[in-house]
């Protein structure tokens, strides 16, 4: 193999595809890129346990060459050193010369490097998935669904099922849920699909869809999602995105979010946002990041927190509009400043069902997105 | 720092000397504390000064000490009985100050700074603690003084305990003439292993460490190093804190078995027991516990067996199911499957039950209130008046051990 390719190009594919390389693997070949060139194209491509990512080069864009085969064949690289040397080679063209026993070349102007490559043979091959469920969505969309759910994953394998987000598709809408068992996350959108397309209990590991979202841009291109029994495949631009699906039965959610409450108010998301980060500084301490709320019908909501050995902290906010019974309940900092930073809305809407019952916030504007916490019970 | 005016008072024999106070005719005989040889539990807790005179120490069999001395009348621990007396004996320091602070059963640190002028110098004073101690208690109290909880310890271990009236003060000027010239596994900190890095370095004294250059202590061991610097120097600025036994770190339960258990089934039983003893009493003290561990023993002495393992949880529990599925999960992985002579559980990361998270899954508030119910039964009818079915079979302990404390009779 032997090719003459732009530096900006491979450079960022190389970044992609890196987010696939096994750090830790028992497997050698995992600590790879492979590389293949043919007469059409070009591809890199990475795999874990988790993902593999494939992403072409093409070898023209917009009239410029990119890609110049003087012989094709292919290669594995050593991810961890290859994606250095590129960052850092000096000139715009870089040379890559495969010669016997895996033997790499390369180089760019007067500096020139030889890594010792793998066998591209044993480079595992990535799935072929049938693509019969297929449904399209715009990128910049599906970045921001990931976001707004995604930080509500299990972090600790205790179950592991909650470590992903579960995606459903009936009647053309994408419903996906996130929670940790302290709060829950739900984002509802609409794709484009087949009228038949339905699915149900697709659990995508939450890493994986960290990964995906730093590939994503804020475009309007869309980006074809394939789901089969134990994987989802992503097509996005000159990427090939695989995650492998989790197992089991993801819990029904369904009837955990109260759907009437005792209290309801409507609050400034800034002000209440600030007004939860001043308090949770002294919350902060505490195991459970506590900060406590309390309204009365017609009066102004009262944020507190009291950590005995530091200090304590009270605050009122004007809702924009409150009805319902008094409420006083404690919660955990962390998960309203999360669930508050995921909605992106001026106004948002509280619902509470008394103070040991699960509450929920909504934006004002649209009901495409439920923020759902479990609070801290106090004595 | 200023000075201060520590005390730190240790009760002489104390198990032993409960007994005698308690029982007047066995003033003048040898008398030993020692578990029950039949269940295993047959080693030395106390001797008194005329058992020790015949040699006997402390820790060693039953059947050793009985050798060395075979008219020594032998009793069986009563715990509860020593935790009500040294109880009672932090009463009395209490008409004398308000910072007591219980270092151990038998030993309690007193910041007297602020008493002088109630009580006059600390001599006098202390003679005023040791004579209520013995009138109330009949137990003999040593006390050394100090500048700071360090000094008063070693003054107490090395001068008080060898003194005539049990009573040292270790003065900042007779720190050279008196601590320095010990040997430094004498000092408060160093044990076996310490004293022989620090005479491999060729310090032999508590002054030759204390002269030796700080910053070679700090390389070596850190914090550590510094610490035994300081030590050496009659340093220490911690105060006495009234209540550090509130604030606990853990709570556990271990227990050597009454026969040595192979069966997986049975073992499972008695961490059972375990467990629940272990959430009955976070539960008592206010606490939930966010780690599990698990501990044992193999029954072969020749060949030591065993492990200690620990888990983290997702959430704070004091819920004995949860304890147990933690422990039972640790115990699977990492038994070796030889015969078991002891067996503990533990639950660390304590902190306050008053606030915990919910949950979606799982309905923690009523796990809680099932245990508290539990307790009160309990607490109003008997240990055993609600006990686990298990607890029945052969391998049960519970019902034995509610009779009991720390493994002792009560």
């Amino acid at each position: 193999m032997q090719v003459l390719i732009k530096r900006d190009q491979l450079n960022h594919a190389v970044q992609h595809v890196l987010k696939a390389v096994s750090t830790r693997t028992t497997i050698p070949i995992l600590t790879g890129i492979k590389m293949l060139v043919t007469d059409e194209d070009m591809t890199l491509t990475a795999s874990n346990s988790d993902i593999s990512i494939e992403c072409s080069i093409p070898f023209e864009e917009d009239g410029e060459e990119i890609v110049n085969v003087m012989r094709p064949g292919s290669i594995v690289l050593p991810a961890r050193y290859f994606g250095e040397i590129v960052k850092k080679l000096p000139e715009d063209t870089i040379e890559i010369d495969v010669k016997e026993n895996f033997l790499i070349q390369i180089r760019s102007g007067s500096s020139e490097f030889q890594l010792n490559g793998l066998d591209p043979e044993e480079f595992p091959r990535l799935p072929q998935l049938e693509e019969e469920k297929v449904f399209s969505i715009p990128a910049d969309i599906l970045k921001t669904i990931i976001r707004q759910t995604v930080f509500a994953v299990a972090t600790t394998e205790t179950r592991p099922i909650l470590t992903g987000v579960r995606w459903n598709l009936h009647n053309g809408s994408l419903s996906l849920v996130a929670t940790d068992s302290h709060r829950l996350a739900n984002r509802e959108a609409n794709v484009e699909t087949s009228e038949d397309l339905s699915f149900e209990n697709i659990v995508i590991p939450g890493k994986s869809l960290t990964e995906l979202n730093k590939i994503l841009e804020d475009s309007d291109q869309l980006v074809d999602i394939v789901i089969t029994d134990n994987q989802i495949l992503i097509k996005y631009d000159k990427v090939l995105f695989y995650s492998r699906l989790l197992d089991g039965t993801y819990p029904d959610t369904s009837r955990i979010i109260p759907q009437s409450f005792k209290t309801e108010m409507v609050l400034n998301s800034r002000m209440f946002l600030q007004a939860i980060e001043r308090a949770s500084l002294l919350a902060g301490e505490s195991k459970n990041n506590v900060v406590k709320l309390t309204s009365r019908p017609g009066e102004e909501v009262e944020i507190t927190s009291n950590t005995q050995e530091i200090g304590k902290v009270t605050e009122t906010i004007t809702p924009a509009s409150i009805q319902g019974d008094e409420i006083k309940i404690s919660f955990n900092a962390k998960y309203m400043l999360e669930a508050l930073r995921s909605i992106d809305s001026d106004e948002i809407k509280i619902g509470f069902t008394g103070s040991m019952n699960p509450f929920i916030i909504k934006p004002t504007e649209h009901d495409w997105i439920t923020q759902l916490i479990v609070p801290v019970r106090t004595n | 720092m200023k000075d201060r005016v520590i005390f730190l008072a240790d009760m002489q024999s104390f198990y032993a000397s409960v007994e005698k106070g308690d029982h007047p005719d066995l003033r003048d005989k040898p008398v030993i504390v020692s578990g029950d040889p039949e269940r295993r539990s047959g080693i030395i807790l106390a001797a008194c000064p005329i058992a020790k005179s015949w040699g006997v120490e402390t820790a060693e069999a039953l059947w050793q000490a009985q050798q060395k001395c075979p008219h020594a009348v032998v009793v069986r621990p009563r715990m509860q009985r020593y935790i009500d007396v040294s109880c009672q004996i932090t009463a009395i320091f209490e008409e004398f100050t308000d910072l007591v602070e219980p270092y151990s059963i038998d030993e309690q640190f007193l910041d007297v700074t602020g008493s002088r002028r109630l009580f006059g110098d600390p001599l006098a004073m202390a003679q005023k603690v040791q004579q209520r101690i013995m009138e109330k208690t009949g137990v003999y109290a040593r006390i050394g003084i100090g500048p700071n909880k360090v000094m008063a310890k070693m003054a107490c271990d090395n001068f008080a305990k060898k003194n005539e009236n049990g009573i040292f003060w270790l003065t900042r000027d007779k720190l050279e003439t008196h601590l320095w010239p010990l040997p430094v596994h004498k000092m408060f900190g160093v044990g076996s292993r310490m004293k022989r890095h620090l005479n491999n370095m060729g310090i032999r004294t508590i002054g030759q460490l204390a002269r030796f250059p700080l910053e070679k202590l700090k390389r070596k061991w850190g914090i550590p190093g510094h610490i035994l610097w300081m030590t050496a120097n009659g340093l220490d600025a911690s105060p006495v804190t009234p209540g550090t036994h509130d604030t606990q770190k853990a709570v556990g339960h271990q227990m050597t078995l009454p026969r040595d258990y192979a069966d997986e089934k049975e073992i499972k039983v008695v961490l059972l027991e375990l467990s629940e003893e272990v959430g009955r009493r976070a539960r008592m003290k206010g606490y939930a516990g966010k780690t599990v561990a698990v501990g044992c023993r193999g029954a072969d002495f020749d060949v030591p067996t065993g492990f200690y393992r620990q888990q983290k949880l997702d959430e704070p529990t004091n819920d004995a199911m949860d304890i147990y599925q933690a422990a039972s999960r640790l115990f699977d992985r990492f038994w070796d499957r030889l015969p078991i002579r002891s067996i503990g559980v533990t639950l660390t990361q304590l902190q306050s039950d008053e606030e915990y998270q919910l949950t979606l899954f799982d309905n923690q508030y009523k796990k809680r209130q099932l245990g508290h119910t539990v307790d009160m039964i309990r607490e109003k009818y008997g240990a055993t008046a609600v006990i686990r079915a298990v607890s029945l079979l052969p391998a049960g302990q519970a019902l034995d051990r509610a009779e009991k404390i720390g493994g002792h009779y009560k």
